[in-house]
């Protein structure tokens, strides 16, 4: 026995001595309160750790940035006077590249879950455990093993090497992903370094990692930054950011991982008072700050009827909403944004006036704009939607309209049993129109129609039921992200966004059930990044994503069913109704998208539900290109029979906007595209527009056996681009 | 020697109490404190984390709670005193009591700041001013107990230390 304990002890022993971690580990750990600080210090103290307490986020970071290589980790408090501890953490990832973890009293989901998106590598709740302290050692291991990864696979493919594969996966999801589908990815990651971990415990020895660790500081940082920028952010590659930078001694891999952490920074980036200038004027987002009181729900009829709102206002509602900075969305928020109706107070008639017949029950939402065109099916709403379930489209009596602006996230109350929360945001949301609906239960349709939106990111979660979300962003200074996750049932999210500047990154997960994603965003300048993950059922993403001088990248996936996948879009199966509409500019996406949108059609037969996505885009011509993408009606049946639809509007510019509304009737119908070369037409007739939205309100209220949402399509099957008027003008 | 109770039945109040004694009454006090809900099990682990080399940890802790608490509590009053309630504020500092409570495992305390924070959360004035009162009287009532306790705690370690000697 004690020959057996011996040789325990002394085994023990060797197991530790030559490697002492996580004994003497360093650790930071930041927090305001005296008390947690000194309890948890104690706890860490006990784990055998080195630590240094620091009270405030600044002097934690001045500490860091002094000595880089101080420290192995850092623990830090969520709530801290003179600095968010998520803005810590976004700092010291891109700077310093060091695992934190975040600690707060607040366990609610959505504070977990913008640590999560901003790249907390853990999240601790108060009060800190001991038990729970002993273990984080495991994240300096698990990055550091990463770091390493990535090195040994210099230069190299990718194969199917682990670590590459979920680097590659980052890199791929979290441009395209949203918050969700980060954690998502974070957990692979998790996974995947975890089990490498267990693999190679013996050999793990942080301090010598072969990978001198790269210390981004603001000027390297600032370096790729331009690179990045000038190679556009869908060309960044790290090859070519590296090639760009110019730096001695740093490699691939080093940009490479920080690409992934900039690309997943970005998205939470609410770049309201980004805007592109030349966009400005038309877009939304520039504007001001009206806010949008607060409407109670109205009867969507009633809202429809009403009008729309006054071009003034809206201009008001826009100041309103621009004024406010953005706020960093990226998570589903159990709270409720606040849904402001701001159009229907107003009853004023957008200055789209133009005969856009928006009356249409379907939409609701006007779409706030600068300009003003919003045709007041705009939003996305969901009336439709709210028939989940057996949907009518119809959106009558359920239908709620909130116009949801939202300078801040908005979440939108769920509703239980109400079919439709129709939300408009006719402002342009200022800073990101977040939206994070959280819906347990029943369906709720969320529009949000914001006109500007420096980043239009909504989020989405659903617990079941059907939770269509329409958010149309006018203008997205920054990017829109969106997300959608909807655990069963009808998902339907229109996000349209016109991203101007940036790039519109939407991610749609999808549990299950059927989804329908719409996205329509213009970027201009950069590219949406669309991505929509389903989980099964038809998902429905029509991505109208126009790209005026970059490209838009969209790519769903969805494990069965029916995606539809617009532009760029991967069809995955068979099943895949392509509706987009884009309005090809400059690119010259038409052809092949049509080519591949018919080309999925024909595939489709599985195709249970048809889609008909009208989708609308504006897209204004000229330098400025404030496009508005009018997401289209899509509605999706459900396999079950139960659709949803979702009609999304987008934000109509003023100047030039092309309407292209590509109503989908059916398989095989759909596209419209309406290029017009260099110039995106305001071709697109109002008239034609509203035709379509006509269409779409009806369609909408289709409620087809199939949950067939007869777009009718202006353009006609075809596709046929029409050119029409001016949007702008007609709309005046 | 004495059974315990004898011992304790002979003791004077004033008259030095033996260091058995001492710790008998430490831990009866902790454990009313336990069971009637004024500490949680976090105040456990702070005894845990207490040893040899840390030998005045809880005491430590305990006063930069209470330290922390009576500043925060100053500052609700005026706030909550005010005619306009500014709530934010409010809340934020309630979330910081409740922050700290719940470090050093007051629990009632915590309990009263998470109700005190329903009420900042739908604006309610007088939902506010009744629930700072609840947590200062939970709070005072856990600082009576929190000053014997560390008294105690002193005389045992002065006990310790004269043994030491």
């Amino acid at each position: 026995m004690s020959a057996g304990s011996n040789y325990a002890s002394s085994k023990l022993e060797s197991d530790r001595v030559p490697d002492k971690f996580p004994v003497g580990m360093k650790v930071l750990l930041v927090d305001d309160d005296l008390t947690c600080l000194a309890v948890v210090k104690r706890m860490l103290l006990n784990c055998q750790y080195d630590v240094t307490t620091c009270s405030e986020a600044t002097r934690a970071l001045s500490l860091l940035r002094e000595n880089k290589g101080a420290f192995d980790l850092i623990i830090s408090d969520v709530h801290m006077p003179d600095m968010d501890g998520f803005r810590l953490l976004e700092l010291v990832g891109l700077e310093m590249d060091l695992p934190v973890i975040m600690m707060s009293g607040d366990t609610r989901f959505n504070v977990v879950m913008k640590g999560v998106s901003h790249g907390a590598c853990d999240f601790l709740t108060k009060p800190v455990r001991m038990e729970e302290l002993q273990n984080i050692w495991q994240h300096v291991v698990r990055r550091k093993w990463l770091d390493s990864k990535e090195i040994e696979r210099s230069g190299s493919v990718e194969e199917a090497d682990r670590g590459r594969q979920v680097t590659d996966d980052s890199e791929y999801a979290s441009t395209v992903n949203d918050g969700i589908d980060c954690s998502w990815k974070y957990q692979k990651n998790k996974r995947d370094a975890k089990e490498e971990d267990d693999n190679e415990l013996d050999n793990i020895d942080p301090s010598s990692s072969k990978k001198p660790r790269v210390v981004w500081s603001v000027e390297l940082h600032q370096q790729f930054v331009n690179a990045v920028n000038q190679l556009g952010i869908d060309k960044a590659v790290p090859k070519r950011i590296l090639e760009l930078m110019n730096v001695p001694g740093l490699t691939r891999e080093n940009v490479a991982s920080h690409l992934q952490k900039f690309r997943l920074y970005l998205k939470r980036l609410s770049g309201v008072a980004q805007h592109h200038t030349g966009l400005n004027s038309s877009l939304y987002g520039a504007s001001s700050n009206a806010k949008v009181g607060q409407l109670g729900r109205f009867d969507f009829q009633a809202l429809a009827v009403s009008g729309q709102i006054s071009p003034e206002t809206l201009a008001a509602l826009q100041d309103e909403l621009l004024g406010h900075p953005p706020c960093n969305l990226a998570m589903p928020t159990i709270d409720q944004p606040v849904l402001q109706q701001a159009s229907v107070q107003r009853n004023n008639s957008v200055t789209f006036e133009r005969g856009i017949a928006f009356g249409q029950p379907l939409l609701k939402g006007q779409a706030v704009s600068s300009f003003p065109v919003w045709p007041a099916n705009d939003l996305g709403a969901l009336g439709s939607a709210s028939n989940l379930g057996g949907l009518n489209t119809s959106q009558n009596s359920n239908m709620l309209m909130t116009m949801l602006q939202q300078p801040q996230p908005q979440t939108v109350p769920s509703e239980s049993n109400h079919a439709i929360n129709v939300q408009r945001s006719c402002l342009v949301a200022p800073a990101k129109s977040s939206n994070k609906f959280q819906v347990q239960g029943n369906p709720m349709h969320i529009n949000q129609d914001s006109t500007i939106i420096s980043q239009s990111s909504a989020n989405f979660q659903a617990g079941n039921a059907v939770v269509p979300v329409i958010q149309d962003s006018a203008v997205v200074a920054s990017h829109s992200s969106t997300s959608m996750k909807t655990g069963s049932n009808l998902f339907v999210t229109n996000h349209r966004s016109t991203i101007l500047p940036s790039q519109s990154l939407t991610g749609i997960s999808l549990g299950n059930d059927s989804g329908l994603l719409n996205q329509g965003s213009i970027i201009v300048p950069s590219q949406p990044l669309n991505s929509s993950q389903a989980g099964s059922n038809s998902i429905l993403s029509s991505q109208n994503s126009m790209v005026v001088p970059s490209h838009l990248s969209g790519s769903s996936r969805t494990d069965k069913n029916i995606i539809p996948i617009t532009h760029n879009s991967n069809l995955n199966n068979s099943s895949s109704l392509v509706n987009y509409n884009r309005l090809p500019t400059q690119s010259n996406v038409m052809p092949s998208s049509m080519k591949q949108v018919l080309d999925n059609l024909a595939a489709v037969d599985s195709f249970s539900v048809p889609v008909s996505m009208n989708s609308q885009v504006l897209s204004s011509t000229g330098s400025s290109t404030s496009w508005q993408l009018h997401s289209p009606d899509i509605s999706i049946s459900h396999p079950n029979g139960t659709h949803s639809l979702v009609p999304s509007s987008c934000n109509i510019e003023a100047t030039d906007r092309l309407l292209a509304k590509l109503p989908d009737k059916g398989l095989g119908k759909n596209l419209g595209f309406v290029g017009k070369g260099t110039c995106l037409p305001s071709r697109f007739a109002v008239d034609d527009i509203e035709s379509p939205t006509n269409d779409l309100t009806n369609s909408s209220a289709y409620t087809g056996d199939d949950g067939y949402l007869q777009n009718q399509d202006i353009f006609g099957i075809s596709g046929a681009v029409q050119s029409g008027h001016c949007a702008t003008t007609s709309f005046k | 020697m004495l059974p315990l109770c004898s011992r304790v039945l002979l003791s004077h109040p004033f008259s030095p109490m033996s260091l058995m004694a001492l710790r008998e009454q430490l831990n009866m006090l902790v454990n009313s404190m336990y069971i009637e809900g004024l500490l949680d099990q976090q105040f456990q682990q702070l005894q845990m984390l207490q040893d040899a080399s840390s030998p005045g940890f809880v005491a430590e802790v305990i006063n930069l709670f209470c330290e922390d608490a009576e500043r925060i509590l100053t500052e609700l009053t005026k706030l909550v005193d005010q005619a306009v309630v500014d709530f934010q504020k409010v809340d934020a500092y309630v979330h910081q009591l409740k922050g700290s409570s719940s470090s050093v495992g007051a629990q009632n305390v915590k309990l009263a700041c998470i109700q005190f924070r329903q009420f900042c959360e739908e604006n309610n004035k007088d939902g506010c001013l009744n629930a700072l009162n609840v947590v200062k009287h939970h709070y005072y009532l856990l600082r009576n107990k929190f000053d014997t306790m560390l008294q105690l705690e002193q005389r045992i370690q002065a006990y310790d230390s004269k043994q030491q000697n």
